[in-house]
């Protein structure tokens, strides 16, 4: 099964990018074009409204998070439990090169974005370092989150600490006003767009064949740890990107939007819904999460506690998200219509 | 000096907290991210029955009852599923269920009580230690801590259910071949953890204040000094535990607060780099 | 005393034993012999519990062990000493004989039988488990199986890893188990000749189905089993 070098290495090896390939770029991005068109049109729905619009803007925010830890969990297996951690720390770093440190946004924002992209290359360095399976990555990720609200309150001067701050770094950019819904959908049609582009790709291929079978892919002569890293830095650089542009837009800033049960709970939400390895599925979670928090609004803290219970019922019983499920259902269901 | 002695009571609070956590790993590599919540679910209830006019010995022996039962709980109930799956799909569900139920636990306790804590009052008496003035309620703590410890190390060691538990961890095929339940015995410890947890609460609550927010905090806490004990170990999770109060306190003390975690991150990373089986090195 | 009817095993969607039945009588002796990969340990791990069957009977003593879990039916009295033996490598030989008595508390009088058979593990009896070489701990799985008082005793290649010498003295024990008549045996063994000796009766496995059975004498004179499995041609 696993021990079996010979049969292991050839099941890997032959039919790397073809393979991918087969499926033509037109129905791969096809996906990716079509929900551009609807997010685009979205606005035609709320005509106007602010209200809508930045309910919508957080969906396609979470959306993004979400697709990010796609890639770094579904494709490798990593469990990241610092996602608000790694777009806070982006956030805030962008932040205060902007405003105390004067530097203009094109240079904050990726900077920012480069460190987080540091960071978890630099978790996913330490766990593949010593070839160490789910659970360290999980709890270091963990001890991060709790590393970043520590700093943010110890750095008080500089990061406003608890309360936050005003953010002026995004005023008379595209991040401010109606346009800004549509630099979200463009930063998201991206994040689709390099997501189907990885899958296509090399790194793709090295990703299944990883999750698959490590040991065969080892053997096949994949460089897991550098696959696994690479995953790490891009999905972190992605979320951090999200964080700090999400900042400048918003035009405030504070520990609570990128708390640990604030931001990864409803990411995992996202996910859980939308199915863990689907490309659309993080904008049908999202928009499913969106709606649900707006819904529980009221309930202020207790959401938590809601989210809790969504995430358990939906790993207890919906193993490869909803959306997933509920599509192999109804095509069970169409085949046997069929007979 | 009083600094290191300040460490070492906090750091035996730690191992404390881990030696449950470590202990469930051992017996069924799995990880329960709600470990926090029980701790937390302890001081709330302590409070609570505190507040009605109950005696503080009561009300913090229900408390930890209480945190005992809410293992209890979720073994029955979460733990099942997991334990059918084996190897990193185990540990994956595992920690994805618990996170879920550290959640909801976090979400009810922090919104039905927001500002509750538990605070032990201990009498004032003070001794005097290698010429430190130590407080009554240090004292009172770490007394607790180190009977409950050296206890629980007695029982591992010498009485047949602790040989039990230590055997699944060791070969859980073999000790299956004795007649030794695994699935019992993990839920046994399983609710043990759950009492250690409540217990800390207690401890913690004579020298600070134990509210509804802290459940994550004390979760990672144990996670970090299991990781760095070598998850499994028990006598690791002791002396990680130490180890990492002592650091705690010192660079608390000499740097700042917030800087300690990043330090205590440090530590768990060094540690998975440079001995990843814990400090105390491989098992012989 | 225990009976196998029409046993069928797969290892996720392949067959690896086809409706194996046999039976050992209580104070027997039974070897069921066969090459490597034959299905022996599969048959062996299904009765003790660690594996499930996909179809067939099992009972011991008119109890049904199908279902069951290993330690459950460790309990009824079933011992089953693997040829990876595991044994409590960080633990001493008095512990792991100790744990082998789980849940009763260990009797004196198993402890000196199991000495009696084994003098070597007495003057071991500080020394951990995975310090001891591949006999040590062979006599170590063998009398921890015992220290529960079990009916049966089933012994997977006893002999793996063993040196001649060891491997005789290994049956020698066996040989005096069940002379004691105090347990049943049953043996599945790749070293056809010290099985043959020791039993009474034996089956031939092959391919995961019985090929033959009979009285050990029988099968020790048999011209096909003599060819396959004892080397004369």
């Amino acid at each position: 099964m696993g021990l079996d070098v010979q049969t292991g290495a050839d099941a890997v090896a032959p039919t790397p990018p073809e393979r991918a390939a087969i499926v033509s770029p037109l129905r791969a991005y096809a996906p990716v074009v079509v929900a551009a068109v609807v997010l685009a049109l979205l606005p035609l729905a709320f005509g106007g409204s602010g209200y809508y619009r930045t309910l919508a803007i957080i969906m396609l925010v979470y959306a993004a998070y979400a697709i990010a830890f796609n890639i770094i969990f579904g494709g490798t297996g990593q469990l990241f439990l610092c996602l608000g951690a790694l777009g806070g720390l982006s956030a805030y770093v962008s932040v205060v090169l902007t405003q105390d440190g004067g530097l203009p946004l094109l240079v904050t924002v990726p900077l920012g974005t480069l460190l987080a992209a540091a960071l978890g290359a630099l978790f996913s360095w330490v766990a593949v370092r010593r070839n160490l399976d789910v659970i360290f990555i999980g709890i270091v990720t963990l001890a991060f989150s709790l590393v970043f609200y520590n700093m943010v309150q110890g750095l008080r001067s500089l990061t406003g600490g608890e309360t936050g701050m005003v953010v002026t770094g995004g005023t008379g950019t595209p991040l401010r006003g109606a346009v800004s819904y549509y630099v979200f959908v463009a930063l998201l049609v991206a994040f689709l767009a390099l997501y189907q582009l990885i899958d296509r790709s090399h790194l793709g291929w090295a990703f299944r064949a990883l999750k698959n079978d490590e040991l065969a892919a080892e053997l096949a002569g994949i460089d897991v740890a550098r696959y696994r890293i690479m995953a790490g830095a891009i999905g972190a650089a992605m979320v951090g990107l999200t964080g700090a542009l999400y900042v400048h837009h918003e035009g405030f800033i504070s520990p609570s939007v990128f708390n640990f049960a604030h931001l990864d709970v409803r990411v995992l939400v996202v996910l859980a819904f939308g199915g863990i390895g689907s490309l659309l599925g993080p904008i049908v979670g999202a928009a499913a999460v969106s709606v649900l928090d707006e819904f529980l609004r009221p309930l202020g803290q207790l959401r938590l506690a809601v989210y809790g219970v969504v995430l358990m019922t939906l790993f207890l019983f919906f193993r490869q998200g909803v959306v997933p499920t509920l599509a192999a259902a109804t095509h069970r269901v169409r085949d046997r219509v069929r007979r | 000096m009083a600094i290191v002695l300040d460490g070492i009571v906090f750091g035996l609070q730690l191992s404390l907290l881990a030696v449950g956590l470590t202990l469930i790993y051992g017996l069924g590599g799995v990880l329960n991210l709600a470990h926090g919540q029980f701790a937390a679910v302890a001081a709330i209830i302590g409070a609570v029955l505190v507040g009605r006019g109950h005696a503080p010995l009561v009300a913090v022996t229900l408390a930890v009852l209480a945190a005992g039962l809410l293992a209890l709980f979720i073994d029955r109930t979460l733990m099942r599923p997991v334990y059918k799956l084996t190897g990193e799909a185990r540990v994956l569900l595992s920690l994805l269920l618990t996170l879920g139920a550290a959640f909801l636990i976090d979400g009810l306790l922090i919104y039905y009580h927001p500002s509750t804590a538990l605070n032990l009052s201990v009498p004032r008496l003070g001794l005097d230690l290698f010429g430190v003035r130590m407080r009554g309620s240090s004292i009172a703590a770490s007394l607790v801590a180190i009977v409950v410890l050296v206890g629980l190390m007695l029982f591992l060691r010498y009485a047949r259910f602790g040989k039990a538990i230590r055997s699944i961890i060791q070969d859980e095929v073999g000790a299956q071949l004795c007649g030794i339940n695994p699935g019992r015995v993990r839920t046994v410890v399983f609710v043990l953890s759950g009492l250690l947890a409540g217990l800390v609460a207690a401890t913690q609550a004579m020298i600070s204040s134990v509210g509804s927010t802290d459940g994550l905090n004390f979760t990672i806490l144990a996670l970090i000094v299991t990781v760095v004990g070598g998850l499994g170990r028990v006598s690791g999770a002791l002396v990680a535990g130490l180890l990492l109060g002592i650091v705690y306190t010192l660079a608390s003390f000499h740097i700042g607060a917030f800087v300690t975690f990043v330090i205590l991150l440090l530590a768990a990373i060094a540690t998975i780099l440079v001995r990843p089986s814990g400090i105390l090195g491989k098992v012989s | 005393m225990l009976r196998v009817e029409d046993l069928h095993v797969a290892y996720g969607e392949t067959e690896v034993v086809h409706g194996v039945t046999f039976r050992v009588d209580a104070g027997e002796a039974v070897a069921i012999i066969g090459s490597n990969g034959a299905g022996k340990t599969t048959v062996l791990r299904t009765v003790c519990g660690l594996l499930a069957a996909r179809s067939g009977r099992v009972e011991f003593e008119d109890v049904s062990l199908t279902g069951r879990s290993a330690d459950r039916i460790a309990r009824l009295g079933v011992a089953y000493v693997p040829a990876e033996r595991h044994l409590f490598p960080g633990m001493s030989v008095a512990i792991n004989l100790e744990l082998g008595a789980y849940p009763k508390k260990p009797d004196p009088e198993r402890f000196a039988y199991v000495y009696e058979l084994f003098p070597r593990l007495k003057d071991r009896l500080a020394q951990l488990a995975g310090t001891m070489s591949g006999g040590e701990q062979q006599m170590l799985a063998v009398g921890r199986a015992l220290m529960a008082g079990p009916k049966l005793l089933m012994l997977d290649e006893p002999t793996t890893g063993l040196a001649p010498i060891l491997a005789e003295e290994a049956y020698r024990a066996l040989a005096q188990l069940r002379d004691d008549g105090d347990v049943t045996v049953l043996v599945a063994e790749q070293q056809v000749p010290l099985a043959l000796e020791l039993a009474d009766r034996g089956y031939v496995l092959e391919d995961g189905r019985i090929q033959l059975e009979g009285r050990a004498d029988d099968l020790e004179h048999n011209p096909d089993v003599q060819r396959a499995y004892l080397g004369i041609a």
